[in-house]
């Protein structure tokens, strides 16, 4: 058996409650449930809310530079810290968080193996509703480094010179086409199915029933053996609005080691609701993780 | 309290017992087998309304005798459907605060039925996208206030606690056992929290282990409130599958289509699952009626029809039609 690419990105549960005091240790929890924190939270933690905090209130985009300093410098967080990432649905939306801070060059970024259910579900992890004293700290990030995004164009491209791996990571009726978005869901697209070229990996595909990530080799399985990721080509995940594919990005980058792995933000929202691309249907033409783990 | 003349001190004393059980009615009409006795257990006669109440009264007891419960420190539970009703309307009898986590999918009567009770709503998103293995958000949301502000809250968690099988062990068994002369032979119930179908199979086989347990289960996909297919349930982890001799999947549309025909032809005003738990016991002994010949039935009626007829107007589309002028 053999261990992730990069062991120093993941910290268990224990690890958080030991290192929860240190003063360079920060606790950002980012939850799909934007409740979540209220309700309960690891004490001496910050929430954000992906909603109102993570993403441009105007343009569809991600946080520009300077509202991610005065974001993460509100939170009194400073360049040097170790910031240790935690949410819950297997840290979904905390991926998408490291994949910010990554994004913006902050140095050490960790996540909480199993997340916000593993540290509820073990009785000598405490939670409280205590609000969480912030010191607001200048915080400088670095400009973007846009090799960990891909935008519409860099795919486009990418279909038509088939020079990628392509991860879809929705669940398998959104990439057949057979739903549009998952039932209930506000930001859909205009047409149902997936890039052309794309394998179908359902993002939880990744995780154990406990929240924790599949083994090194489980997850090898399933994105070389079973999907056909080729690790000597680059890759883009995407998913519906760029979230899910984060966990992802985050699954082949940091964990499988994959050298060139980037996250299509716009995802599915956008690509399918672009005028004249190709999209393809059904999974006759795609390679999925499904038959071959079956 | 007299219960010949039905006059009682407060409403916890119509809480069901060996001596106070809810009644059996014998199924005429609608008889799967010749020779064969099946009775409907008719737990809508419970003083909230339902088959919840058991577990509910018991979940409430057990944390008032550890001493959990007062005017300032009151429950927190993840539920949507009756056992959130029974705890609310007892918490509210009894002075105690109760908050109720319920998922945003839940239908406006439900979430509004919960507040006429008079507990406090924690509506969430639990559905953004399926997350195979993990528990339902709401449950996470309720287990972290208690775990957050125990001072405020305790979690009855009818899904693991085993008051909620005891319940039915003391109760709803000894019920039937007693109504039934010793008599009964097969024992129908559906699984929720396998509350049900755990307790009182677990004391009826004590008494005689020849009884068949007969849990019937709606197909993937299924609509029917309350109710879950043995896949679904990760969600408790009562289920003892040993003590079940058959397992019986009844497609999820026939509860509605089922509990129609039990309102018009026995008069027994049946809910879906009541429905869908009585066409699994006419399937399983109209099977081969000589060898059930002579054999005792009950098959328990979780709920009546009222709460659920938006659902019943979904799935029976014609009893939309000529109700206008």
């Amino acid at each position: 058996m053999t261990d992730y690419a990069n062991t120093d990105v993941l910290v268990t549960t224990d690890w958080v409650k030991q290192h929860m005091d240190d003063a360079s240790i920060k606790l950002v929890e980012v939850d799909v449930d934007t409740k979540a924190y209220d309700a309960g939270h690891i004490p001496g933690s910050v929430g954000f809310n992906w909603e109102t905090e993570l993403q441009d209130q105007v343009s569809r985009d991600i946080l520009s530079k300077e509202d991610f300093e005065r974001l993460i410098g509100g939170a009194g967080i400073a360049p040097g810290d170790t910031v240790v990432l935690y949410g819950d649905h297997n840290n979904w939306f905390a991926a998408y968080a490291f994949w910010l801070f990554k994004l913006y060059g902050h140095e050490d970024v960790r996540m909480m193996n199993g997340g916000r259910q593993k540290w509820l579900d073990e009785d000598d992890k405490p939670l409280t509703v205590d609000p969480t004293p912030l010191t607001p700290k200048a915080y400088e990030a670095k400009d973007a480094d846009l090799s960990l995004r891909a935008r519409v164009m860099d795919v486009l491209k990418i279909v038509e010179a088939g020079d990628h791996n392509l991860v879809d990571v929705r669940s398998t009726d959104e990439f057949t086409g057979k739903v549009i978005a998952p039932p209930g869901m506000s930001e859909t697209a205009q047409r149902g199915g997936h890039i052309p070229g794309a394998a179908s990996v359902p993002w939880a595909s990744a995780v154990q029933s406990d929240g924790t990530f599949k083994s090194a080799d489980d997850l090898r399985a399933i994105y070389f053996d079973g999907a056909g990721v080729d690790a000597g080509k680059p890759t883009v995940a995407y998913c519906r609005i760029g979230e899910r594919s984060s966990h992802t990005w985050f699954v082949l980058k940091y964990l499988l080691g994959l050298e060139n792995v980037r996250n299509y933000d716009g995802s599915w929202t956008e690509y399918g609701s672009m005028v004249g691309v190709p999209i393809e249907r059904g999974t006759a033409h795609a390679r999925t993780a499904e038959p071959a783990t079956a | 309290m007299d219960r010949d003349t039905r006059v009682y001190d407060d409403i916890f004393q119509l809480l069901p017992s060996e001596e106070n059980p809810t009644p059996l009615v014998r199924i005429n009409a609608l008889a799967p087998a010749a020779g064969f006795d099946l009775f409907a257990k008719l737990e809508w006669m419970n003083p909230f309304g339902s088959v919840k109440d058991r577990a509910a009264s018991f979940l409430i007891r057990s944390l008032e005798a550890q001493g959990k419960l007062s005017g300032e420190r009151g429950m927190v539970e993840p539920t949507s459907g009756n056992t959130g009703l029974s705890l609310a309307v007892m918490a509210s009898a009894k002075g105690y605060p109760m908050r109720a986590v319920v998922p945003d999918k839940v239908p406006l009567t439900k979430k509004a039925l919960l507040k006429m009770a008079g507990a406090e709503l924690d509506v969430i998103n639990d559905n953004l996208c399926p997350a195979p293995g993990l528990g339902e958000g709401s449950i996470a949301i309720a287990k972290t206030h208690a775990k957050a502000q125990p001072d405020r809250y305790a979690m009855p968690n009818q899904y693991e606690n085993t008051e909620n099988t005891r319940a039915h062990e003391e109760t709803t068994g000894p019920e039937i056992w007693r109504q039934t002369g010793g008599k009964i032979t097969h024992f129908f119930a559906s699984l929720g929290t396998a509350g049900t179908i755990v307790g009182t199979g677990r004391y009826l086989k004590r008494k005689n282990p020849d009884i068949k347990v007969i849990v019937v289960v709606p197909d993937e996909g299924h609509d029917v409130p309350g109710l879950r297919t043995p896949a679904e349930l990760a969600t408790t982890n009562l289920f003892e599958e040993d003590l079940v001799d058959e397992i019986v999947e009844v497609e999820g549309e026939l509860a509605f289509r089922t509990a129609l025909e039990l309102i018009r032809k026995e008069g027994l005003l049946a809910g879906p699952s009541s429905g869908l738990i009585f066409e699994g016991a006419r399937r399983v002994l109209s099977r081969d009626p000589d060898a059930v010949r002579g054999g005792v039935g009950v098959a328990l009626f979780c709920d009546d029809a009222f709460k659920y007829v938006d659902s019943f107007i979904k799935h029976v589309p014609e009893l939309a039609e000529d109700t206008a002028p």
